[in-house]
């Protein structure tokens, strides 16, 4: 088995071999010092405010450094670029910043930069994507060349969180000058990795920053990084195979499997904190659908099988989840939610309850994992429930789904591995664009729970929310994601739960 | 009843074989038009009575039977076939996917032929203004590309079993216009043409009695083609996640589900991809071996 493998590798490296030299593509690997890897989407924009996924997210951790970093073994909150701060008062933080930072093109880092950054990202008519990383801070203020003050809207206690991950820090004289389309293109940080060339779609190629400061990201090791869009996993695997690629993730379990068997690879599995969920349009905002009725909605909770999804479709280490959040996040209380057998005889009961003895035909919608929403939609259509099943790019979707035209979703969120559950349940259910829910006592407990300093009330507040809302139906939440990486035996990497793929952490064997 | 009286032998000499006799001999030593109808036979026997055939219900996940591998490879014979990735026994979703192929096969040609025959037809019988409009039409309809069009249509009104069927019947049309055109223009001045014009039959008469049975041997072939066009683009189209919808067995579907795994398990992949070629093959044979028997050229 395993030579006709080898012989079929073979096979594909003399055939890969001739396209790469076609189409020019760069020829490395560990002999100069050159990382290839694989991304599956295409960024709609390098400037990590203002893209959503989670190739974003990579890049950013790369490129760019937050005041403060979140160890992912210990969860400890490490100074970043800032070395310490404090609570001034409940929407105050000062922060003294580490002197002595260059960015990339040579501009140094000092008070300014936050000030300017945050006020930015602050403001809605700036569009950052996702408004939830920053429409807590108010402003920011300058209080001398090191040391900085951020203003916060209201009391909010997952700040040093947010800090630690989606805020990072921008050079204020270029960003000025470029805005975020310039960004996106020559993207400038203080990051372990320089950007040495963007094109848009294709290709990302970064550069150890060799002059990187005392971080507790560590010093990175590979000196460079070459990161290609391949959308479809197959190539992928072929490349991998023949030698034109070092590392890819999110493999699917399947694939992981079969490539695990095989000698020349590493395959690491790691959870994640996407959290994959329908989403049922209670609010009747597509018009008059059947999932405004909690019976319908309890009948969909119930039709799904989500132990046999993840024993069989998600494997590694997936789990089912019940709750409209990660559980390890912070206020993400598992026993306060209603949980959901697999019943599909209750299922249907339920819906001949509401009205639709034969079932109804809805639309389905989905944007990843095709195969998965297709084993949900097989489920849903054992019980009656018809489907009329689209499936969009991601960007595509949410716009619809923002607009309020999505009666049922199968969708996911990884809450920028963000361990705190605000995340995800106040992302999702304070009325927002995104909400199909629109409960005002979920909404009543979010707005508690998120502006709360003490502990003991936040996780009481969300631990009401969560059993609101899991009680109500509004989401079928059903597991959690994990991830696959697979690389070639010349790789040390050793991947964290957080689905942040982390070249600073990666060497050459 | 005489026309079943043993002929003399003498009078059977100077007669010859009848032309029924003849087309009967022409038929059955057609080796290419026997192989493909009895192909097609079988694929229309299946589609007809699948649900009778199939071992399991094509729509029955089970997903702890995932992806079993088919006999030949070392399954066993509770899934001959083996198991798609949802595991849905594979024969059965051929079986029902045969159904989804021809319907589509059939249903587009039928549209696209009415559309093309009626044109072609009219343009041809009638010249002039008419045929300047046709050609016109067709030189537009040449224009568009085919997949591309059908691609766009699909991605805005959303993919569907009845969407493809007219997106594909309304673009196809083309070859039938192109035929038909050029065909009644070589029998619309025969002489049986004008005896009919002569005696006083009406315009629909002469078509219908007249100029069609003298053209029909070439409709048939472009059915043909066509209905395989059809077919094959229907594939095409649901491969790329445009045409039917999952959970609809479809050949072209499954293809596509079976390409995350084609590194790994080929046979998803090449089942489907045989059998789909299998019966694009079998009605080219017929149209092929039907054009051969018909053709007037053959006749004598």
């Amino acid at each position: 088995m395993k030579t006709s493998w080898q012989k079929c590798g073979q096979g594909l490296a003399g055939v890969l071999l001739a396209a790469t030299a076609a189409t020019g593509a760069a020829w490395a690997d560990k002999a100069n010092d050159t990382l290839r890897v694989a991304f599956t989407k295409e960024l709609e924009n390098v400037d990590s405010y203002f893209n959503s996924s989670r190739e974003g997210v990579v890049l950013q951790r790369a490129v760019w450094d937050g005041l403060i970093y979140r160890d992912p073994a210990t969860n400890e909150y490490k100074g970043n670029l800032a070395t310490s701060w404090e609570w001034i008062d409940d929407t105050t933080l000062e922060f003294k910043l580490r002197e002595g930072v260059t960015f990339h093109n040579g501009e140094a880092f000092n008070a300014d930069d936050v000030v300017y950054t945050v006020n930015f990202v602050a403001k809605a008519e700036n569009g950052v994507k996702t408004q939830r990383n920053v429409n807590w801070m108010e402003s920011a203020e300058k209080v001398d060349d090191y040391t900085v003050r951020i203003h916060l809207k209201e009391k909010f206690p997952a700040a040093i969180e947010f800090l630690s991950g989606p805020v990072s820090m921008y050079p204020d004289e270029y960003y000025a000058e470029v805005g975020p389309s310039g960004m996106g293109l020559e993207p400038v940080g203080t990051g372990p990795y320089k950007v040495v060339s963007v094109v848009p779609g294709q290709r990302f190629v970064l550069e150890r920053n060799d002059s990187y400061h005392d971080s507790p990201k560590g010093q990175p090791s590979i000196a460079n990084v070459d990161i290609r869009t391949i959308p479809d996993v197959n190539t992928q695997m072929a490349e991998l195979f023949s030698g034109t690629l070092d590392l890819i993730w999110q493999v699917p379990a399947d694939q992981a499997g079969k490539l695990a068997e095989m000698d020349r690879f590493t395959v690491k599995n790691e959870s994640t904190m996407r959290v994959g969920y329908l989403t049922m349009d209670a609010a009747g905002r597509s018009g008059d659908t059947p999932f405004t009725d909690l019976r319908v909605r309890r009948a969909v909770n119930h039709a799904i099988n989500r132990e046999e999804l993840v024993e069989a479709l998600l494997k590694g280490a997936s789990r089912v989840v019940s709750t409209p959040c990660f559980p390890s996040q912070f206020g993400c209380v598992e026993e306060a939610a209603t949980t959901y057998e697999y019943d599909p005889k209750k299922a249907r009961a339920l819906l001949a309850e509401a009205g639709y003895p034969d079932g109804f035909t809805t639309e389905l919608h989905a944007y990843r994992n095709r195969d998965y929403a297709e084993a949900i939609m097989s489920y849903l259509n054992a019980v009656g429930i018809k489907t009329d099943f689209k499936f969009l790019q991601y960007s595509a979707l949410r716009d619809l789904n923002m607009k309020g035209e999505v009666p049922l979703a199968f969708l996911t969120w990884g809450s920028y591995s963000i361990n705190d559950a605000s995340a995800m349940v106040s992302q999702f259910f304070k009325h927002g664009s995104l909400d199909d829910a629109r409960d005002d006592q979920v909404l009543a407990d979010l707005s508690v729970a998120d502006s709360s300093t003490d502990p003991d009330t936040r996780v009481a507040h969300y631990a009401k929310a969560i059993e609101r809302i899991t009680d109500q139906a509004y989401w079928a939440p059903m597991f959690s994601y994990n991830t696959n990486y697979v690389f070639t035996n010349e790789v040390d990497y050793a991947p964290t739960p957080d689905e942040v793929l982390r070249f600073t952490t990666m060497s050459w064997q | 009843m005489a026309t079943t009286e043993p002929l003399d032998p003498l009078l059977r000499d100077i007669a010859g074989p009848t032309p029924g006799q003849m087309m009967r001999k022409r038929i059955l030593g057609h080796q290419g038009l026997l192989l493909g109808a009895v192909v097609l036979g079988v694929l229309l026997f299946v589609a007809i009575f699948a649900p009778l055939l199939a071992p399991h219900d094509p729509y029955a996940q089970s997903l702890m039977t995932r992806m079993e591998p088919p006999v030949f490879l070392g399954g066993d014979w509770a899934h001959p076939l083996g198991t798609d990735h949802l595991g849905r026994d594979y024969l059965s979703r051929l079986i029902y996917g045969a159904r989804v192929s021809l319907l589509i096969g059939a249903v587009a040609a039928f549209i696209s032929g009415v559309i093309g025959t009626t044109m072609g037809v009219s343009a041809g019988y009638f010249g002039g203004r008419v045929d300047m409009v046709v050609t016109f039409l067709i030189n537009v309809r040449l224009a568009m590309p085919v997949v591309l069009v059908a691609l766009a249509v699909v991605a805005i009104l959303g993919g569907s079993l009845q969407v493809v069927i007219v997106v594909l019947g309304l673009l196809l049309w083309d070859r039938f216009a192109v035929v038909m055109r050029a065909s009644t223009l070589q029998v619309r001045n025969r002489e049986y043409v004008a005896a009919a014009r002569a005696i006083g039959a009406s315009t629909p008469r002469v078509i219908l009695s007249e100029i069609m049975p003298n053209i029909a041997n070439n409709l048939i072939v472009v059915v043909t083609l066509e209905m395989a066009h059809a077919i094959l683009l229907e594939a095409a189209l649901s491969f790329l996640g445009l045409g039917v919808q999952p959970p609809t067995p479809s050949w072209g579907l499954m293809v596509s589900e079976g390409k995350n795994m084609m590194l790994f398990e080929p046979w998803m992949v090449v089942i489907p991809g045989v059998v789909l070629f299998v019966l694009v093959l079998a009605i080219n044979l017929v149209g092929d071996g039907l054009r051969d028997v018909t053709a007037p050229e053959n006749r004598s």
